[in-house]
């Protein structure tokens, strides 16, 4: 088994280190990079613009210059999470929970490098875990039908409630909004379609993408303006390599050595599940770090575990998904449906047979990603002085750059008025949501995951003939059916037993 | 200036091939071609405007310039609607695929199929019937019987799309109830099958040909009204005895009111353009059947295919 995964490593590294795959992987991940940075610019969309330019290429060289461009974005999109509070996705919305607060305590340096490094871990935990055991991952993805992903997805909406803030009765009428935005569409079961007004435009559901940028961005200007922070002389941050500031400390390195691993293992059997894979590997990454933290108060303050989870976590979850899209030809996301698009337009078949058939082409890929996660690592630590000084620009000239990043980010969605429209209606509401101390996140996560959780329910319920059996005789249910239960009986019982005990500790926590 | 000289001497190639020409295509065509794509890079519509256009080129069978935009939104409404606007322009075209029948029966778009000028139907995409080559269902006869005896679930990608037309199809032919279950994407609809959770699924042939090749899954019938040209040895719907056909157009149309000779002009060159080898390769690696139909014909079939999407959308409750 070690001597075929070396075989097959150096066949790889044969295709990938190549002068010219080394040029346009180096080009794919600062891409990447670019695009990431660019809020509402996600991955799908920079690989599909992107896909003309690699039309003179030969088939892996291509697909390595485009795979570069899907993990590298992954690094460029915390950037604007941390800086701005900005998540380009919704798998980096996680990693503003306590990016955007390090960032706002004067450690945007550390955070960026942690973030780095983090993205670097997952990643190439993510690649090593491809190497090692697709064939046997693919076999445990082909057995997830609708009921599991109900159920995966149940666990992840039920991790929302932990990065809804403090004030939980706000967080659940965030996620409701959520849920509300997420029924636009056309409806699973019918074909009607729901609260579409007959446009075109609606059918496909409202893109969240649009929603996030104006929630986070345009609301997160808004109330800086409130709170007259474009008044302000702009804050003098010199960053420079040498600065001892720049650089994370020890203690955030031993603080957070445990939470590698956790976040990128979570992350890459998240990216393995076809589905929202790299947004739920955040999501429960994220709430599984507060969980086990012992001070789960500092979260959301500005934590460095807080961001080094999701961060490991989604990076590693973007390399788990390739391993359904190399092995069964499955795509897990929209990033990974457009690279599927562009393996079929190179005439490479996607399906089981593709690594028997192409095995320069797959081992080719896998062992670029080695090199990607280490240039992208290079490119991202040496860069990050660049992205700093953006602080040292005063508040007032930012925000038209911003308001203008986000405009185009949500216009270049679909290259349609309609997104800009739900940019701007998003930023009010996200406006009156930070003012007023509701959660943004919740709601980005809950438009996600619940059409997702909907569809799925529905499919299990027209299989079962509406007795839902499937929750329980299909055993890979069963067994996440059982951790579901538990998640929610946990809290109830510990509440209980508090109850019991002390009787004067029964305030209401709403009413905080 | 290459190009030039073969601009007229195709020109004069074209007028003189066209016997009782009118003046007007004399000199066409003499300008840039803008070539639209009502949907985003990598798709199937891209992949197939992008071959046609990259044989156009290479074989210098259009003598000029050609311009290939994406123009994507509202499931195509938004780049059909841009060529149907060229009313009179003979120098537009833009590739039809589902959603050039489906998106203007279920939304309020200002353009339907019957707008367009038809020139050819290059491909079409047909939809197989497939199991799980260790299910209990050998044959298409075995699923009848099941789903007769009990009950069983067809899966497909969309609640109104393509596949639940020919799952409906079928089960009229066939006289069977069957439970369709919508699944959201490609991969999802994969494992759908894999994990055991349906008895069958119904799906383009290019979603799952790496699985028929594997030997997990197995096509039990084809819906198009011809064997596909990539799978020989799979049978149609009719052929087993259940008297339908259905598929979608992956054809090429201009906009409104053009003259007869541009469209003359135009089935001509991609008539010469489905014999080339690279239209051969396309339809191999991506699954589709190469059974060309041209002109009024394809027109008629946009029509037909257009009534039967609507007749089966109306009997689930999609629209009124």
């Amino acid at each position: 088994m070690l001597a075929d995964i070396v075989s097959n490593l150096s066949l790889g590294l044969s295709v990938a280190a190549s002068p010219e795959g080394l040029l346009f992987l180096v080009i794919g991940a600062f891409v990447g990079m670019i695009v990431g940075l660019f809020p509402g610019f996600g991955p799908a969309a920079g690989i599909a613009v992107l896909i003309p330019m690699t039309f003179g290429l030969t088939p892996t060289i291509a697909i390595i210059m485009l795979a570069g461009i899907y993990y590298g974005s992954m690094y460029g999109g915390t950037i604007t999470s941390i800086l701005i509070n900005t998540p380009g996705e919704s798998a980096t919305v996680a990693s503003t929970l306590d990016g955007y607060p390090l960032a706002q305590k004067g450690r945007a340096g550390p955070a960026l490098v942690m973030q780095a490094v983090a993205s670097f871990f997952g990643g190439t935990i993510g690649v090593i875990l491809i190497t090692a055991l697709a064939p046997s991952l693919a076999n445990f993805a082909a057995s997830f039908g609708p009921s599991e992903y109900f159920l995966i997805i149940a666990v992840g909406l039920l991790m929302l409630t932990t990065m809804m803030g403090d004030n939980k009765f706000k967080g659940f009428i965030s996620a409701l909004i959520g849920f509300a935005v997420g029924t636009v569409g056309v409806d699973v079961m019918s074909g009607q379609q729901r609260y579409t007004f007959g446009s075109p435009e609606m059918i496909g559901g409202v893109y969240f993408v649009a929603v996030a940028i104006g929630l986070f961005g345009i609301g997160e200007l808004l109330h800086c303006i409130l709170n007259g922070q474009h008044l302000q002389p702009a804050k003098r941050l010199r960053i420079s390599f040498r600065d001892k500031e720049f650089w994370p400390t020890r203690q955030d390195y031993h603080e957070s050595r445990f939470t590698f691993w956790r976040g990128s293992a979570i992350g890459f059997i998240a990216g393995v599940l076809p589905g929202s894979g790299a947004t739920l590997g955040s999501i429960i990454g994220y709430s599984v770090e507060k969980k086990i933290a012992k001070d789960p108060e500092k979260f959301g303050k500005g934590e460095m575990r807080g961001l080094v989870a999701p961060e490991a976590a989604n990076n590693a979850a973007s390399a788990g998904a390739m391993v359904p899209l190399l092995s069964l030809g499955i795509p897990g996301s929209g990033a990974t449906a457009v690279l599927l698009g562009a393996f079929l337009m190179w005439g490479l078949q996607p399906g089981p047979m593709l690594i028997v058939n192409d095995p320069e082409f797959v081992w080719g890929l896998i062992a670029s990603m080695y090199l990607g996660n280490m240039i992208l690592i290079a490119l991202s630590i040496f860069a990050i002085p660049l992205f700093v000084k953006f602080l040292d620009v005063p508040y007032v000239n930012v925000v038209p750059v911003i308001v203008l990043l986000c405009v185009i980010g949500a216009y270049a969605i679909n290259a349609s008025i309609v997104e800009t429209w739900i940019l701007v209606v998003s930023g009010l509401i996200g406006f009156a949501m930070k003012k007023y101390g509701y959660s943004p996140a919740a709601t980005v996560l809950a438009l996600v995951l619940g059409s997702m959780a909907e569809e799925t329910f529905l499919q299990t319920y027209i299989i079962s003939q509406g007795t839902m059996n499937l929750f329980w005789t299909r055993p890979v249910s069963l067994i996440l059916s059982l951790i579901l239960l538990t998640i929610i009986a946990i809290p109830v019982l510990i509440a209980f037993l508090r109850r019991t005990k002390p009787l004067k500790e029964t305030s209401d926590q709403r009413g905080q | 200036m290459i190009k030039r000289r073969t601009f007229t001497t195709l020109a004069v190639t074209a007028a003189l091939s066209l016997a009782a020409a009118p003046v007007f295509a004399e000199n066409y065509p003499s300008e840039r071609l803008t070539y639209t794509i009502a949907f985003g890079p990598g798709g199937g519509n891209d992949r197939m405007s992008r071959t046609v256009v990259d044989i156009l080129k290479k074989y210098e069978l259009y003598p000029g310039n050609i311009v290939v935009e994406n123009r994507e939104g509202g499931s195509g409404a938004v780049g059909f609607s841009f060529v149907k606007n060229k009313a009179g322009d003979p120098y537009a075209a833009t590739s039809t695929s589902g959603n050039f029948i489906g998106t203007p029966l279920v939304s309020d778009t200002d353009w339907t199929y019957a707008d367009f000028t038809p020139i050819g139907l290059l491909a079409s995409d047909a939809m197989f019937l497939i199991v799980r080559s260790d299910s209990d269902f050998g044959s298409i006869e075995n699923f009848v019987e099941a789903a007769k005896a009990g009950r069983v679930t067809i899966a497909g990608s969309g609640s109104a799309g393509p596949e639940r037309v020919t799952a409906s199809l079928f089960a009229q032919a066939a006289d069977i109830e069957y439970e369709y279950v919508p699944i959201g994407s490609g991969g999802e609809l994969v494992t759908a099958l894999t994990s055991g959770s349906v008895d069958a699924v119904v799906a383009n042939p290019s979603e799952v040909a790496g699985q028929i090749e594997a030997g997990t899954f197995t096509a039990l019938a084809f819906s198009d009204s011809a064997r596909s040209t990539n799978h020989p040895d799979i049978p149609t719907f009719q052929e087993l005895g259940y008297d339908f056909s259905f598929s979608l157009p992956r054809g090429v149309v201009l906009p409104p009111e053009l003259d007869p000779a541009v469209q003359d002009w135009w089935v001509a060159t991609l008539q010469k353009v489905v014999e080339t080898p690279e239209w051969q390769e396309y339809l191999v690696t991506n699954g589709m059947s190469g059974n060309p139909i041209w002109g009024e014909e394809f027109g008629a079939y946009l029509a037909d295919t257009s009534t039967k999407y609507e007749a089966v959308l109306k009997d689930i409750g999609a629209i009124n």
